[in-house]
């Protein structure tokens, strides 16, 4: 960490950025610690309702589990994260390694196709893409709607970009001495290339998993069935089909949101800090 | 090109096929398709059926009194976003730069929220925002009774809707843009800075005349990065306030939405969709000409 502006005393910054994040963060203490309360008790900001050993309860959770069918929608959830991430790493990679290792006619235009690519994020896709989704079938029963949630979704010409920028820094003698012992391409790419850029997958797979936990718009054109909904589906239900129970709906944002920091913990650990600036290109 | 190199590119376009098929198939094919469609006036229902209608589509779409205004919000609510998520998360950046190794939990701490899906927070806020009612209130109006300031009905008035949904996004999004400015601060020469100080610079002269120079490119790409994700904004008024009250939380991407599926006209919908990009595009081109121009 270099650029350390401030001179004031460490102690008295900490405690200051203590309370200043306390604050930042209450509105999420506060999902957690009201979703144990009961009905009716949520909205009153009084000392005497929250300083208590009254009122707290676990019932939301059954609840919420039970009402917004949550054992279903983290599931399609879960599927859906990690076919896409999952998927997605191998086809992205083997195309990112093409582009930077392999040599074919047409391959800087090709690349600069795909990159350009790049401008069209999911809001702007949306429409479109239902058509052709709904064409081949990628909507309805189970299945069919967790093809429609994944597949669209496994090629993105960001991840190409990036990967390949990663593929380009590693050095060529690694490939060379590998070629003189006779490995194919695949086995260059599989078993030295991808290892050798871990800290780059497991960003990409990161971006994944935020931005598909998360989907909203995708999924409310795609999971039209009540077996089909995601995770957020299944929140956005809860919240607005009658009767409104503001402590289930708490339970259920704290259950749509463990499961994607765990895995947001466990994919971190892979990446080295100076991954961050690779991002800024 | 040596022999293995020569014998290895062969299998080029088995590692291609599978990502350039599906980029064809979901993404270039039905933009394609989309720019036919909305020159036409084509339905949700029976697409094959639609008739050519010339530049109808977007000529309606610009004198659409409702799309206007969604336009006009969007481009609103990124003005409020981008200038306050930017200088927020520049300075929580300065202030957060430290190497100890418990500043750590501070950095995590403003980063949460990125973690956290915009959906899980959308109901969250809307649940924060809720006005006062009897005893009851929301969170948000029982913090500004404790400085002693008046409750607000937030989400339910017109004035207060975007706003409201404006200081929400800012407080998602500022963790994500800190880190990038903490990677870019990476950067910074120590000794410069140090150099400075002794010579007597204040705090806010090294920010001025040292991190903030050292830092254009990321200041640039900060600032373009939030303004597309800006205008991308569909899950906060989708679910807080369905557009209202009065439509002053109406923005693009929910009325090319509503274009599509409850008015049924696709044809017109995708002409909406190809400004959006025109404009979401536009913006991802100046930022990359922008920051290769500093590089270079």
């Amino acid at each position: 960490m270099k650029a350390r502006l401030s001179n004031s005393s460490p102690a008295l910054a900490w405690l200051v950025s203590v309370v200043v994040a306390v604050a930042f963060l209450a509105p999420l203490l506060w999902m957690v610690l009201a979703s144990f309360r009961e009905e009716g008790r949520i909205f009153h900001f009084t000392s005497e309702n929250w300083f208590t050993t009254d009122g707290w309860t676990f019932a939301n959770y059954a609840d919420a589990w039970r009402r917004a069918a949550l054992g279903g929608g983290l599931l399609v959830s879960l599927l859906q994260v990690a076919l896409v991430a999952g998927i997605g790493l191998v086809v992205n990679a083997a195309a990112a390694y093409a582009f930077a290792r392999l040599e074919f006619r047409g391959r800087d235009l090709l690349f600069a196709g795909v990159v350009i690519l790049i401008i069209l994020p999911v809001e702007v896709l949306a429409v479109p893409m239902f058509f052709t989704a709904r064409d081949l079938g990628l909507t309805g029963g189970f299945g069919a709607a967790l093809a429609g949630l994944t597949v669209p979704f496994l090629a993105k010409a960001f991840n190409i970009y990036f990967l390949r920028q990663h593929f380009l820094s590693l050095p060529q003698e690694l490939e060379e001495s590998a070629a003189l012992e006779g490995a194919g391409a695949w086995r260059q790419f599989w078993s030295l290339a991808l290892p050798a850029v871990r800290p780059a997958l497991a960003t990409v797979v990161l971006l994944d998993l935020l931005a598909h936990w998360g989907d909203f718009l995708w999924p409310l054109m795609i999971s039209t069935r009540e077996e089909t909904r995601t995770v957020q589906l299944s929140l956005a239900n809860l919240f607005t089909a009658p009767p409104i129970q503001w402590g289930d709906i708490l339970a259920c944002a704290v259950l749509a949101t463990l499961p994607v920091i765990a895995l947001f913990r466990f994919f971190q650990r892979h990446i080295v800090p100076s991954e961050a600036r690779a991002g800024i290109k | 090109m040596t022999s293995w190199k020569k014998a290895q590119s062969r299998a080029a376009p088995w590692f291609l096929l599978p990502a350039l098929a599906l980029l064809a198939m979901f993404v270039v094919w039905p933009m394609l398709r989309a720019f036919g469609w909305s020159f036409t006036n084509a339905d949700l229902l029976a697409p094959e059926q639609a008739r050519w209608s010339g530049l109808d589509n977007y000529s309606d779409l610009l004198a659409d009194p409702r799309f206007r205004r969604a336009f006009g919000n969007t481009a609103l609510f990124a003005l409020l976003v981008v200038p306050i998520q930017t200088v927020l998360a520049f300075l929580l950046a300065l202030w957060v730069n430290r190497p100890e190794p418990a500043w750590r939990w501070l950095r995590a701490a403003f980063f949460l929220p990125v973690i956290v899906s915009m959906p899980v927070l959308a109901v969250l806020w809307t649940i924060l925002y809720q006005p006062a009612h009897g005893g009851e209130t929301g969170l948000v109006n029982a913090a500004l009774s404790l400085v002693g300031l008046p409750a607000q009905a937030w989400l339910r008035d017109p004035h207060l809707a975007l706003p409201a949904i404006a200081a929400m996004s800012i407080w998602q999004g500022v963790g994500l843009q800190m880190m990038v400015f903490l990677a870019g601060l990476q950067g910074v020469s120590r000794e410069l800075l140090d150099a400075a100080r002794i010579d007597g610079a204040t705090a806010g002269q090294r920010v001025r005349h040292i991190v903030v120079p050292a830092l254009r490119n990321t200041i640039v790409f900060v600032i373009t990065v939030t303004t597309i994700l800006a205008f991308r904004i569909f899950v906060q008024p989708y679910l807080m306030t369905r557009g209202g009250p009065g439509n002053s939380t109406l923005t693009v991407v929910q009325s090319i939405y509503e274009i599509t599926f409850l008015s049924q006209n696709l044809g017109r919908a995708c002409a909406a969709t190809l400004l959006f990009l025109l404009l979401v595009g536009g913006l991802t081109l100046l930022q990359r000409r922008f920051t290769r121009e500093e590089r270079t």
